[in-house]
């Protein structure tokens, strides 16, 4: 672990952003929220931020992003694009961090997704531990408060300095590069220690219940009437698809230019809950019922996921419950309302 | 493993086309790089015509048939409308071949009992003439077909030489004849031509494929000829926008029919709400 | 062959149409690809040989509607341009008064009776008279959507018109939910394909794109009194642009 005095931690990220050719992204204010965001001075930085509108999935798996292009003038002229600008992202806290290592799971499996993988291969990620708690989060029952790994740095404020854990050779490169730093002592390593005891139990809101047993609960609920009640109120909207940083789907278009000789396909994110996600050509809507669409997401993330891939796809961040107008997406509320029964 | 992109189309050449009925046609595709598509009967590709989009769309002739193949297509969206503007010698993308298709090793030895709905035909055909293809292997071939009128019926020469043939059974319906039309053969739902035909329920394996509608019929007739679930094995449609698993769009409650399917064994899925 | 194209214009601002001509220096890209025969905008010539119409605006008088039909007669596709087009628009909102006293509102004691001109009835959105194929919502039209709806029209495809709300493309942006800042933003039940234009510039959506196929109006009302509005200020938040909609 290593030690780096507050403002030398800006100069830090100053000289990143003047210096090392990757682009440097941040949090910063957005009105009173807080967003990643290309930083063009290390004072924008916002370490105490509680949480982003959007994770940092939108630079990986970018909200609308080009995978061909081509030439319509001949016959059958298609290259693949991959555009990857490499980045370096400061403060990502852990929910992201572990939601991130989720998609990579998914990205890679079966079918290698390279416009994901080489995003995620070119960057560097330095997290921060959580200093303010987001009153929609429930992170800290969901065993993604605090994180060991899918860092490449991770920072803790320690009130004048920033404890720093090194996750890997490309983060001790850029320390090394450009910053001043001391090695920490064992009574800092203990302090941060225990400050990341605690932040679990900073988080008011609180899953009643292990969330290793979802998969069961949701399993034995699929016809319960929550799903319908609730949908009711179901906007269809999208949103809280689109603000999770674990909701990957993506819809695919066609897009020509006006001269009709260039075209490009692109993907852009799309949502379960969104009426069309499940129509086909022929008209036939898969999942046409609201309350279907609805349910199919909680499943999702405490159920199908789990079963195909071994990891409960809610991180406890609480941006679906801020984002949901009608307030029925909260899969905290949700959960702890089938546990109750 | 290769830096490709997945998304990335390869082309292939319109070497035939067959035009059915007003919306369907065959299409018989070689791929430019003369590489086999070496897939499964069952399985499905992604197919790209540029600047229109791509869809998912099964294989519709035997593994057995190497240099090229052929997809059915009924123009119901933009990429299979485009499809139908397309000429001989015109060049479409393909991606896969995608899927888990029939498992051809283990109905080896076994009856197959093929029950086609309209389109359903096009990926049936696929393993019907890979069974053809390998007579021996496989034990009875009966083959229920039917579509709404006699006019939509898909393949139909290929259907006559079925027909014809002495080592398989081709049983034709149509839901009905409308005024001016000839058909010499049942009147009805394909349902109906279950009870009409003998099998040996543990020696028979039911193929089937068709509309959605239809799935819940001929499983509950099947199952009243004493057919158990697992030998019943069906394949479906779903939105199978990325073919590989990511976009979504194909799930079935926790399961996607792009990686798992579209071929299944009715054992596995009848537990799954969404699936019929 | 390029097809022929031609543009329309009903009771409207025209300024959907000035939207074709913001395509600046795309214009010349569109006349590759198709022959402008008639518009009236842009140019003098005027033709009756057309493969696609273009309809600008609300259908107001009986001539009106004469003169819609004889285009469709002669359109193949006809294009429904922009939001009086599509839904009435902002045109509908005299259908809530009795046609007396609209005529009385805005004509005064003038002498209009007998002139044809004048003859109005409760607005119409062009799908009340004839058939649409195609429909470019927006008050105005969004130029990248005018763009895909024409190329795709020119490539032979059914353009890609979205049936989700202005939400998910508010939510792609990343912005502040207006309803944080205090503002009634229509944008969860209307249809999206604007980018989220108003929301983005730190507006509420005014729902002039129409609403999506199947808007879940309840909820839209619950949350609009949820944070403050009356259910009366609720509901009249549609009337601007989505009248026709809501008095379903």
């Amino acid at each position: 672990m290593k030690l780096i005095k507050k403002d030398e931690f800006l100069n830090f990220v100053d000289s990143l952003i003047k210096i090392d050719p990757r682009r440097v992204i941040g949090v910063k204010s957005k009105g009173n929220k807080f967003i990643f965001d290309t930083l063009n001075s290390a004072n924008e930085l916002r370490l105490d931020y509680d949480v982003t509108i959007l994770p940092p999935k939108k630079y990986f798996l970018p909200p609308t992003e080009t995978l061909l292009k081509y030439d319509l003038t001949d016959k059958f002229s298609v290259e693949a694009v991959n555009e990857v600008t490499p980045l370096i992202i400061i403060g990502v806290h852990p929910y992201d961090l572990i939601a991130l290592q989720q998609m990579d799971i998914v990205f890679r499996d079966t079918y290698q997704d390279h416009n994901y993988i080489r995003k995620r291969e070119e960057s560097i990620l330095i997290g921060v531990n959580i200093q303010n708690v987001s009153p929609y989060s429930f992170a800290g029952s969901m065993g993604t408060a605090t994180t060991e790994e899918g860092f490449d740095l991770m920072l803790t404020d320690l009130g004048d300095e920033y404890a720093i854990e090194i996750g890997s050779e490309k983060g001790e490169a850029i320390l090394n590069k450009y910053a001043k730093i001391a090695d920490a002592d064992g009574d800092t390593i203990n302090k941060v220690h225990d400050i990341k005891g605690k932040i679990a139990s900073k988080f008011k809101k609180q899953l009643n219940f292990p969330p290793e047993e979802l998969p069961k609960l949701l399993e034995e609920n699929y016809d319960n009437e929550l799903w319908e009640k609730n949908a009711q109120k179901c906007l269809s909207c999208g949103s809280c698809n689109l603000v999770c940083p674990t909701c990957y789907c993506f819809d695919v278009q066609d897009i020509v230019e006006l001269n009709l000789r260039r075209g490009k396909r692109v993907r852009t994110w799309d949502g379960c809950l969104l009426e069309d996600f499940a129509k086909v050509a022929t008209g036939e809507n898969f999942r046409e019922d609201r309350a279907a669409r609805y349910r199919h997401r909680f499943m999702r993330k405490g159920k199908y996921l789990y079963d195909r891939f071994g990891f409960i796809a809610c991180v406890g961040c609480g941006r679906c419950a801020s984002a949901c107008l009608p307030d029925i997406a909260d899969p905290c509320k949700v959960f702890n309302a089938l546990k109750e029964g | 493993m290769s830096n490709e992109s997945i998304y990335l189309p390869r082309p292939a050449t319109i070497k035939n086309i067959t035009k059915f009925t007003e919306s369907e046609s065959l299409f018989e595709l070689v791929m430019d790089d003369n590489r086999p598509l070496n897939h499964q009967p069952g399985q499905f590709v992604e197919v790209s015509i540029m600047g229109i989009g791509e869809a998912p769309i099964s294989v519709s002739s035997s593994p057995t048939k190497k240099k090229s193949f052929e997809i059915c297509v009924r123009a119901v969206g933009n990429v299979t409308r485009a499809m139908h503007r397309l000429k001989i010698g015109d060049k479409v993308g393909i991606r896969g071949p995608f899927g888990k298709g029939f498992d051809t090793e283990f109905l080896k030895g076994k009856d197959i009992l093929f029950i086609a709905g309209g389109l359903g035909i096009a990926p049936l055909r696929s393993l019907i003439n890979y069974v053809l293809d390998h007579r021996a292997d496989y034990g009875r071939a009966i083959i229920l077909y039917g579509c709404k009128a006699p006019h939509e019926l898909l393949f139909r020469e290929e259907v006559i030489s079925w027909r014809k043939r002495k080592d398989i059974e081709c049983h034709l319906t149509v839901d009905k004849v409308p005024e001016g039309e000839h058909w010499d053969h049942n009147v009805g739902v394909v349902t109906t031509l279950i009870p009409k035909i003998d099998f040996n329920p543990s020696t028979t394996y039911a193929v089937v494929c068709g509309p959605p509608i239809m799935y819940r019929f001929v499983i509950r007739t099947l199952k009243e000829r004493g057919l158990a679930e697992d030998h019943i094995i069906l394949s479906l449609e779903r939105r199978m926008k990325c073919g590989v698993g990511k976009c979504g769009h194909c799930q079935i409650n926790g399961i996607y029919v792009c990686q798992d399917g579209p071929v299944f064994n009715y054992s596995e899925i009848k537990d799954l709400p969404e699936a019929l | 062959m390029k097809p022929k194209v031609a543009f329309f214009d009903f009771a409207s601002c025209e300024g959907c149409q000035l939207q074709v001509l913001n395509l600046e220096e795309s214009i010349i890209e569109l006349i590759e690809i198709v022959d402008v025969v008639s518009f009236r905008e842009a140019m003098k010539e005027h033709s009756d040989d057309y493969d696609i119409a273009f309809v600008e605006g609300s259908i107001a008088r009986p001539m009106d509607e004469e003169r819609l039909k004889k285009i469709r007669s002669k359109a193949k596709i006809l294009v429904a341009l922009g939001a009086c087009a599509c839904t009435g628009g902002i045109n509908a909102l005299r259908n809530q008064y009795s046609i007396e006293m609209v005529k009385k509102g805005v004509y005064g004691d003038a002498d209009i009776e007998n002139n044809p001109y004048f003859d109005v009835f409760h607005t119409k959105a062009v799908d009340e008279v004839v058939e649409v194929d195609y429909y470019v919502y927006g008050c105005p039209v969004d130029k990248d959507e005018l763009t895909k709806v024409i190329t795709s029209l020119a490539l032979g495809k059914r353009p890609e018109i979205p049936n989700y709300p202005v939400c998910v493309e508010c939510k792609k942006e990343g912005n502040v939910c207006v309803f944080e800042e205090g503002k009634f933003c229509l944008g969860p039940v209307t249809r999206a394909g604007c980018g989220a234009r108003c929301p983005s510039n730190n507006n509420a959506c005014e729902g002039c794109r129409g609403l999506v196929d199947n808007p879940n109006i309840n909820s839209e009302l619950e949350v609009l009194q949820k944070y403050g509005l009356t259910l009366e200020d609720a509901l009249e938040r549609f009337k601007m642009f989505c009248y026709r909609e809501m008095s379903k």
